[in-house]
């Protein structure tokens, strides 16, 4: 028997990462919603395909697809599996890339207290590399 | 239909007496896929041959879906397929001629399956065993446990011959047969990658016992060193800490997120260290 190649699935695990396995694929699948790689009503590939393409348990898949609908990102669709919800694009969007980068920037402050750097030297630099970066 | 495909109770067993299984408690309900973890030599393989029926206890008891597997009748037989971690099957036979030879044992043999697999891991049909590689001669132990459709998988290290991207084939085969059919399976190794991938549930056996059976997504980010006062360690206990290892200022516990806030705000003598699967793992077996 031959086993699925699809170029569509497009999910990478890396077990021993301390992040549960489940937790990475919803970590992925709300970053390339956000980025919109995945657009609103593109359908997500089976739990078969996944699970045998990953050599990873379905029901860690079933688990992070679950998950992701009652978040409202994904949605069932009769005859069609998951696809990416309509409403998880546009105004939902900013707000769910925004959580996507706030540990980056959680991250970043901890560190800026460390060093002591105050509030407005730390927001001023953050606007200074946005703005190198556009 | 039985709920505990297997279970062992109190089980222990000696070799020169030297304990190997002390005691040890341990249940694997039907549908579960369950990593049994444990250094080399803590039992592992000793606990499955005696779940088998292959290795006599000296005390306690094991029920095998529902019977002794010292006394094992033909039908239950048929529902469990075994990969023995040394494979030294007929070496002097073929593949094929084993294959012939094992499949006259069971009712049901899935004769289109042995003959894909054998060609996808391109697996000789007609050369002796005794010629093949260690890999080769695993994957046809392999194809041989899964050829009767079993209801119960008990593998023992596997996949633990075979290159990674042979034990990824493999594994893509387990979840195959997950996927079609109302499994369980009870598979030891130590390989942690292995086990997170198809894992739901993962057993650490260390010295002769159980020492915790857990799931492993909730496992995750509960698993931690503590270090600190003996005072601040000792407090751990009423909030039902039980530490797996303690070492004078130190031990090793896991520690539910429900509690760790409070663990942490009330005690600042205490430093919680999280500690991945792996590093959990070899601090609880030392």
């Amino acid at each position: 028997m031959a086993f699925p190649r699809d170029p569509k699935v497009l999910f990478v695990v890396s077990p021993s990462m301390g992040i549960p396995i489940y937790q990475q694929l919803v970590d992925q699948i709300k970053r390339m919603v956000a980025s919109g790689q995945l657009a609103g009503g593109a359908p997500l590939p089976s739990v078969r395909e996944v699970a045998v393409t990953l050599a990873i348990n379905p029901m860690t898949v079933s688990k992070a697809y679950s998950l992701l609908e009652t978040q409202g990102v994904l949605s069932r669709r009769r005859g069609m599996g998951m696809v990416v919800s309509q409403d998880a694009t546009g105004t939902q969007a900013i707000r769910d890339r925004l959580a996507l980068l706030r540990p980056t920037l959680e991250r970043a402050a901890e560190e800026a207290a460390q060093l002591h750097i105050d509030h407005g030297a730390a927001i001023a630099l953050f606007e200074k590399v946005l703005k190198g970066k556009r | 239909m039985i709920a505990n495909v297997l279970e062992m109770r109190g089980v222990s067993k000696s070799f020169d007496h030297r304990l190997v299984l002390d005691q040890l408690d341990f249940t694997i309900k039907r549908g579960k896929i369950i990593g049994l973890l444990g250094r080399n030599g803590a039992g592992k393989s000793t606990m499955l041959d005696c779940a088998l029926g292959l290795a006599r206890i000296g005390g306690g008891e094991i029920s095998l879906l529902g019977e002794n597997p010292a006394a094992l009748s033909e039908a239950t037989r048929g529902r469990v397929g075994y990969v023995p971690q040394q494979t030294e099957l007929f070496p002097w036979m073929t593949a094929s001629q084993m294959l012939a030879y094992f499949k006259a044992f069971y009712e049901k043999w899935n004769d289109a399956k042995v003959a894909a697999l054998l060609d996808r891991w391109a697996i000789p049909r007609e050369i002796k065993i005794q010629k093949m590689s260690a890999g080769e001669k695993q994957r046809l132990a392999i194809i041989r446990a899964l050829a009767h459709e079993p209801d119960f998988l008990i593998l023992d290290e596997p996949a633990s011959s075979l290159d990674p991207a042979g034990r990824r084939d493999f594994l893509r085969e387990v979840i195959d047969v997950v996927i079609d059919r109302d499994v369980t399976i009870l598979f030891s190794t130590h390989i942690l990658s292995d086990l997170e991938r198809v894992a739901m549930d993962v057993s650490i056996l260390s010295a002769g016992k159980i020492l915790l059976t857990a799931e492993l997504d909730s496992l995750a980010g509960e698993t931690f060193v503590a270090t600190g006062s003996e005072q601040a360690l000792t407090s751990l206990a009423k909030y039902g800490v039980e530490p797996f290892r303690r070492e004078p200022g130190q031990l090793v516990a896991r520690i539910p997120k429900a509690i760790q806030a409070s663990v942490q705000t009330e005690d600042h003598e205490l430093v919680l260290d999280s500690l991945s699967l792996e590093d959990f793992f070899i601090e609880v077996t030392k």
